[in-house]
C-alpha cells in the first residue's frame, strides 16, 4: 500500500495546488464536526422524494440531534445501480441509507454492501419478506410494494360487451374486436415494454411463469427453453398481428403510460404508478380505466411480476445504529400508510390494503392486494444484473425482428448457463 | 550573441542572491524537471497509477457479486474473451465505427470546410454552424439524435414521409440502428474536422494558386497538387485524435440505442462500462480495458510512424 | 486576416447561387438539431405525441422553461459546468504551457520519448478508469467538489494542449526571448511575458479545446459529484427524466438554456478560435 500512499500524497499536493489556485471557490466537501448526527439517504428520483422529505422532517423533529439529508440518484433503476455500484465499490461512507429496487438486495448483500438488520419480517407481505432475506438474514426492509397490472379501457370493453381477458388469446380477440369496431388508426390493442429496459425482463417472465415454469430452483438454473420460446413468440405475435404496434421494440414504460393516458391504447401492461396519472387532469381517460390481473397463457395460470423498493443500510455507513433506526421507521406501518394515502404507493403490509383511510384515498388498492400477493419475484441472485441484461436485450432483439423467438430462447439459455452455474 | 553570454549577464544580475539565482535561472536539466513536473505528477496520479491498478486487476478473479475475496487468476480473464460473443460483437462494432466515422467525418469535414471557405458576407453565421455541433456535449447529441430517429415521433421519418418515402423503424434493424449511430457521430465530429481544415486552407498563400493559374493548372489539379499536400500534416494530427476518440465511442450509442437491438450496436467502451459498473466483474472489465488499451496503442503507434514518415518527406 | 487569403477551390465555387446553396447546407447541417430542440421546447407534451408530428409549435408555451427552472436548479448546473470548465482550462493551460516550453525550447535528450508518452496517454479511455479514479478521489476526500472534476479534465486535455502549444512556441523566434532576458527577465519571466503573449492565438486555441472537453464530459461528472449543488449540466439534464417519465419538452427547454450561453460565447470568440487554428496550432 506504500506506493499508493506516496501517490496519494503527491496527488494531495497537486490537489492542494489546485485548491490554492481556485482559492475559496473550490467547495471541497466538508464533514460538519457538530454534535449532530447527519445521515444521508439515497432516494430514487421517481420514488416521490417530496413525500419522503415530509416524513424525514417529522423524524428529525422527533429525534433531536439527527439530521437527515436526501440524495437523489440517477433516474432509472439502471442508472442508480451504476451510481451506487461505483460509490460502494470504492467503499465510500457518504451514504447511510439506500433505497433499492427489489431486485438488488441479494446482490448488495453478496457484495457485502448492506448491513444485516435484526428484525421480525412476519408482518410484511410474504413476497417482500422473502425478497429481503438472504441466507436467513434480513438485509433490507420494504419501502413500498408494486407489481405489473393490466390496465384496460372500461368504457370500450363495456361498449363491445367484453370482460377483462383471462388469457392472452382472449386479449388478442378482444383487441381485434374493439380496434376493428372503432376504426381509429391511432388506437393500439396492447402496449407493453419492448425496449431493452428492466421492464422487458418482466415482459419475458410473465408468460413464462404462466406456463408453470421457473428460472432458478434452489439457486440452480432450471430453464425451460420451450416455455421461453412460447413467451417470446407470444409478444412477437402481438407485434406481427397488429395487436401491438410495429415499433414495440422502441417502447419504454413511460411511453406505454403516455399513450394509454392519451386514449390511444386499449390494454396496457404497466406498474402501479400509471394509475394516479391516468386519473389526472391531463388524462384523456380519467374515469374510464380498469385495473386487472395480467392474463395467462391458455391452460396456464395468471402470473405477474413483483416490483417495489427497499431500504438498506450501507455497510460503510459510520452511523450504523442511527441508520438502522431510521430504516425501521421508514419501513413502519405508519409510514407505509402515509405514503399509500399521499403518494398512492402500494403498502407493504397486508392489513393496510383493507384500511379504511387507504381505500378511501385509493379505492382500487382493495383489489390490488390479491395481485401483489401472488406476484412472483424475478430470479434472486447476486448476479442479477447479468441475468437481466441477457433477458432484456434478447426480448428487444426478438421484438425488433433481429432474432427469432427460438434463437432468442436459446441465446437466453446459453447466457444464463454462464451466469448461474 | 549566444545564449551563454546572455545567461552570464542574467546570472550577474542576481549574483547577490545565489539561491534565488539558481531558482530563477536554472540550467536546462533542472529547468526541464521543474517545467515537466506538474504535467508528470498529474499524469502519474490520474493515468499511470489507475492504469497500473487496472492491469493488476485484470489478472485477478475479482467479481464483487461472488462475495469471494480477490484471487490471482493468471490469464483466465483474457482466456474468457474468445468464447464471449458480446466481446466479439462489441469489438467489431468499435472497429467498424472507427473505420466508417473517421474517413466519414474527414470527408464531410472537408466538404464543409470548402463550403465555409467561400467568401460569405455573414461569416459569423457560417462559423456558428460549424462550431455549435462541436460545442454541443456528446450526451446531448446522442439524446437529440435518438429522438430524431424515433420511428413515430422522429423528424427523420417525417421528412421521409413528406418526400413520399415510407418511414422505417430505425432501431428495429441492427444495420439501420448502426447507420443512425454513425451518422450522429459523423455529424458531431465533422464540424471540428471542418474547423481545422478551414484553418489550414486559410494559411495556404494565394500566390501558390496564382502561380498555378499562370502554369495553366486546372482547379482539380490545384486541389490535389497544392491544397491536399499542404494540408497533410494538419489532417494527420486531426485524424489521430479523431481515431482515438472513435475507438472510445461511448456516449452516442449509449444514449441513442443503449446497444440495441439486442447487443447489435454495443461498443467496447460500453461493454467495459457494463462489466465494471453494472456486472461488477472488475477482473473481466479490467481485462477488457487492457485489450482496448492495446488496440488504441497499436493505432497510435501506426500514426506516430506516419507522422515521422511525413516529417522526413517534408 | 482570413479575408485576404483564399484557396483555389474557394474561388472556383464563388458564383452567387452556389454560395447561397453552400450557406444553406452549412447552416442546416450545423443548426438544425439545435433549432429543432428550440421548437420542441415550446410544444406541449400532448402535441409531441401527435401523428404526424408537427414542426412549428401549434400553441407555443413557455411553461416548459418555467418547469425546467423550477424542477431542478438549472442555473446551479450551468454555473458548475462553467466554473469547472473554466478552472480546469486555466489549470490545463498553466501545466501545458510549462511542459510545452520545455519540449519546444530545451534540448531534451528524451524529447521524442516524452512526446510519444504524451500522445499515448491520451489514448487511455476515461471510461475504463472510472473505478480507480473514483477510489483516488475518495482517498483525497475530493468527492463532491469541483476539484474532483477539474483534475481529471485537466489530464483529459493536457496532451492535445501540450502538442498545440509546443508547435506554437517553436514558431516564436528565440531572439525575442533572449532580448527579454537581457532586460533582466528570468527565464520564467521571459516565458510568461514574451513567449506566452506572442503565442496568444495558440494559447487561446488550446484553452478552447480544453474548455469544450470539460464542458462535454458526462460519465465522471455523473459518478464523482452526486451532490445536487455540484452537478454539471450534462448530468443535470439527465435528472429531468425518470424511469417512468421522459418529458421531452422540458428537457428541450433545459437543453436550450444549456446551448444558448455557448452559442453566445462562440459568436463572440469565433474569430479568435478560427484564427488560432489558422496560425498553425494543430500541426503537431
Amino acid at each position: 500500500m506504500s506506493v499508493g500512499r506516496i501517490l496519494g500524497l503527491t496527488a494531495r499536493l497537486t490537489a492542494g495546488l489546485t485548491g490554492w489556485l481556485l482559492g475559496a471557490a473550490a467547495c471541497t466537501f466538508a464533514t460538519g464536526a457538530s454534535a449532530e448526527t447527519a445521515l444521508k439517504v439515497f432516494v430514487t428520483s421517481q420514488g416521490q422524494p417530496a413525500i419522503w422529505r415530509t416524513l424525514l422532517d417529522q423524524y428529525e423533529a422527533r429525534n433531536p440531534g439527527i439530521k437527515v439529508n436526501i440524495e437523489l440518484g440517477g433516474t432509472t433503476s439502471d442508472m442508480q445501480a451504476q451510481y451506487l455500484n461505483t460509490v460502494l465499490t470504492a467503499k465510500d461512507s457518504s451514504l447511510d441509507v439506500l433505497m433499492l429496487d427489489v431486485i438488488r438486495p441479494a446482490q448488495f448483500a453478496a457484495a457485502g454492501w448492506t448491513s444485516p438488520i435484526a428484525t421480525d419480517m412476519s408482518a410484511y407481505l410474504r413476497a417482500y419478506a422473502e425478497a429481503n432475506t438472504v441466507d436467513g438474514k434480513v438485509v433490507a426492509l420494504p419501502a413500498f410494494a408494486d407489481s405489473m397490472f393490466l390496465y384496460y379501457r372500461k368504457d370500450l370493453l363495456d361498449k363491445y360487451g367484453l370482460q377483462p381477458p383471462k388469457t392472452w388469446d382472449e386479449l388478442a380477440d378482444a383487441a381485434k374486436k374493439v380496434t376493428d369496431g372503432e376504426k381509429n388508426p391511432n388506437l393500439q390493442g396492447l402496449s407493453f415494454q419492448g425496449k431493452a429496459i428492466e421492464g422487458a425482463v418482466c415482459t419475458f417472465l410473465v408468460p413464462y411463469w404462466s406456463q408453470g415454469k421457473v428460472v432458478t430452483k434452489d439457486g440452480k438454473l432450471d430453464f425451460d427453453r420451450d416455455a421461453a420460446t412460447k413467451s417470446l413468440a407470444l409478444w412477437k405475435g402481438f407485434a406481427d398481428s397488429g395487436v401491438a404496434k410495429k415499433n414495440i421494440a422502441e417502447v419504454a414504460t413511460d411511453d406505454t403510460r403516455k399513450e394509454f393516458q392519451g386514449g390511444n391504447v386499449l390494454f396496457a401492461v404497466n406498474w402501479a404508478y400509471a394509475w394516479a396519472m391516468s386519473q389526472g387532469a391531463e388524462s384523456a381517460v380519467a374515469g374510464k380505466v380498469g385495473v386487472a390481473r395480467l392474463p395467462a397463457i391458455k391452460g396456464g395460470e395468471q402470473a405477474t411480476c413483483l416490483g417495489g423498493w427497499e431500504w438498506g443500510v450501507s455497510a460503510f455507513s459510520k452511523h450504523q445504529d442511527e441508520a438502522k433506526k431510521l430504516v425501521e421507521y421508514l419501513s413502519s406501518p405508519e409510514v407505509s400508510k402515509y405514503i399509500a394515502i399521499n403518494g398512492s404507493l402500494l403498502p407493504t403490509y397486508g392489513k393496510l390494503y383493507k384500511d379504511g383511510d387507504v381505500t378511501k384515498a385509493v379505492p382500487w388498492f382493495a383489489d390490488a392486494q390479491a395481485i401483489v400477493e401472488t406476484a412472483k419475484p424475478r430470479p434472486v441472485t447476486p448476479r442479477y444484473n447479468e441475468v437481466s441484461e441477457a433477458i432484456r436485450t434478447t426480448v428487444n432483439a426478438v421484438l425488433a425482428g433481429a432474432t427469432t423467438p427460438a434463437d432468442g430462447a436459446a441465446q437466453i439459455e446459453a447466457r444464463l448457463k454462464r451466469i448461474i452455474r | 550573441m549566444t545564449t551563454s553570454t546572455l545567461k552570464e549577464r542574467a546570472t550577474r544580475a542576481t549574483a547577490r542572491r545565489p539561491w534565488l539565482a539558481r531558482w530563477s535561472d536554472p540550467d536546462d536539466t533542472t529547468l526541464a524537471v521543474i517545467l515537466l513536473a506538474p504535467a508528470a505528477i498529474l499524469l502519474g496520479v490520474m493515468i499511470v497509477y489507475p492504469v497500473s491498478r487496472l492491469i493488476y486487476t485484470s489478472f485477478l478473479d475479482l467479481s464483487l457479486t461472488s462475495g469471494l475475496p480477490p484471487r490471482f487468476a493468471g490469464l483466465a480473464n483474457f482466456r474468457q474473451m474468445p468464447d464471449d460473443p458480446v466481446f466479439w460483437q462489441a469489438t467489431w462494432n468499435t472497429v467498424l465505427i472507427t473505420l466508417i466515422t473517421v474517413p466519414g467525418s474527414l470527408l464531410v469535414g472537408f466538404a464543409l470546410a470548402l463550403l465555409a471557405n467561400l467568401p460569405f458576407r455573414m461569416k459569423w453565421s457560417v462559423r456558428l454552424s460549424l462550431l455549435i455541433p462541436w460545442a454541443l456535449p456528446l450526451s446531448f447529441a446522442g439524446l437529440i439524435f435518438g429522438w430524431f430517429f424515433h420511428s413515430e415521433y422522429g423528424v427523420v421519418n417525417d421528412v421521409l414521409n413528406r418526400i413520399g418515402l415510407p418511414g422505417v423503424i430505425w432501431f428495429n434493424s441492427p444495420r439501420l440502428a448502426f447507420a443512425a449511430i454513425c451518422l450522429a457521430i459523423i455529424w458531431k465530429a465533422s464540424s471540428f474536422m471542418a474547423m481545422i481544415i478551414l484553418a489550414g486552407l486559410q494559411t495556404i498563400p494565394r500566390s501558390l494558386y496564382e502561380a498555378a493559374d499562370v502554369d495553366g493548372a486546372g482547379r482539380v489539379r490545384q486541389f490535389f497538387e497544392i491544397t491536399l499536400p499542404l494540408l497533410k500534416p494538419t489532417i494527420v494530427v486531426a485524424l489521430i485524435f479523431r481515431t482515438i476518440t472513435a475507438l472510445q465511442t461511448f456516449d452516442i450509442p449509449y444514449m441513442m440505442t443503449g446497444g440495441g437491438p439486442g447487443t447489435e450496436t454495443a461498443t467496447l467502451a460500453m461493454y467495459i462500462h457494463q462489466n465494471t459498473v453494472s456486472f461488477l466483474d472488475l477482473g473481466y472489465g479490467s481485462a477488457l480495458a487492457v485489450v482496448m488499451f492495446g488496440l488504441s496503442m497499436c493505432v497510435t503507434a501506426l500514426y506516430l510512424r506516419m507522422i515521422r514518415g511525413g516529417g522526413t518527406a517534408s | 486576416m482570413s479575408a485576404t487569403v483564399s484557396s483555389g477551390i474557394g474561388s472556383a465555387l464563388s458564383g452567387k447561387p452556389l454560395r447561397l446553396i453552400a450557406a444553406f447546407v452549412l447552416v442546416v447541417n450545423g443548426l438544425f438539431p439545435a433549432l429543432w430542440i428550440l421548437l420542441t421546447s415550446f410544444k406541449t407534451e400532448a402535441e409531441l405525441t401527435q401523428k404526424p408530428i408537427t414542426w412549428l409549435p401549434h400553441a407555443a408555451t413557455l411553461r416548459n422553461y418555467v418547469q425546467a427552472f423550477s424542477d431542478q436548479p438549472l442555473l446551479t448546473f450551468l454555473f458548475n459546468s462553467f466554473m469547472v470548465a473554466l478552472l480546469s482550462t486555466a489549470l490545463t493551460l498553466l501545466v501545458s504551457v510549462l511542459a510545452a516550453y520545455a519540449l519546444a525550447r530545451l534540448n531534451l535528450r528524451f524529447r521524442g520519448l516524452i512526446m510519444s508518452v504524451i500522445i499515448a496517454v491520451s489514448t487511455f479511455p476515461l471510461v475504463t478508469l472510472l473505478v480507480p479514479l473514483f477510489e483516488i478521489m475518495r482517498a483525497l476526500n475530493l468527492l463532491n467538489s469541483w476539484t474532483a472534476l477539474i483534475l481529471p479534465y485537466t489530464v483529459l486535455s493536457l496532451p492535445v494542449c501540450t502538442l498545440v502549444l509546443t508547435s506554437f512556441f517553436e514558431g516564436i523566434p528565440r531572439d525575442l526571448e533572449n532580448a527579454a532576458m537581457i532586460d533582466g527577465c528570468t527565464r520564467f519571466g521571459a516565458l510568461f511575458r514574451v513567449v506566452v503573449p506572442l503565442s496568444a492565438p495558440g494559447v487561446f486555441t488550446a484553452g478552447i479545446l480544453a474548455f469544450v472537453n470539460a464542458w462535454d464530459e458526462f460519465l465522471l461528472a455523473l459518478s464523482f459529484n452526486s451532490n445536487p449543488g455540484l452537478r454539471t449540466l450534462p448530468v443535470g439534464i439527465q435528472l429531468y427524466q425518470g424511469e417512468f417519465a421522459f418529458p421531452w419538452p422540458v428537457i428541450s427547454a433545459a437543453l436550450v438554456v444549456g446551448i444558448v450561453p455557448v452559442a453566445i460565447l462562440i459568436v463572440i470568440f469565433q474569430e479568435r478560435v478560427v484564427s488560432g487554428l489558422t496560425a498553425g496550432g494543430i500541426k503537431g
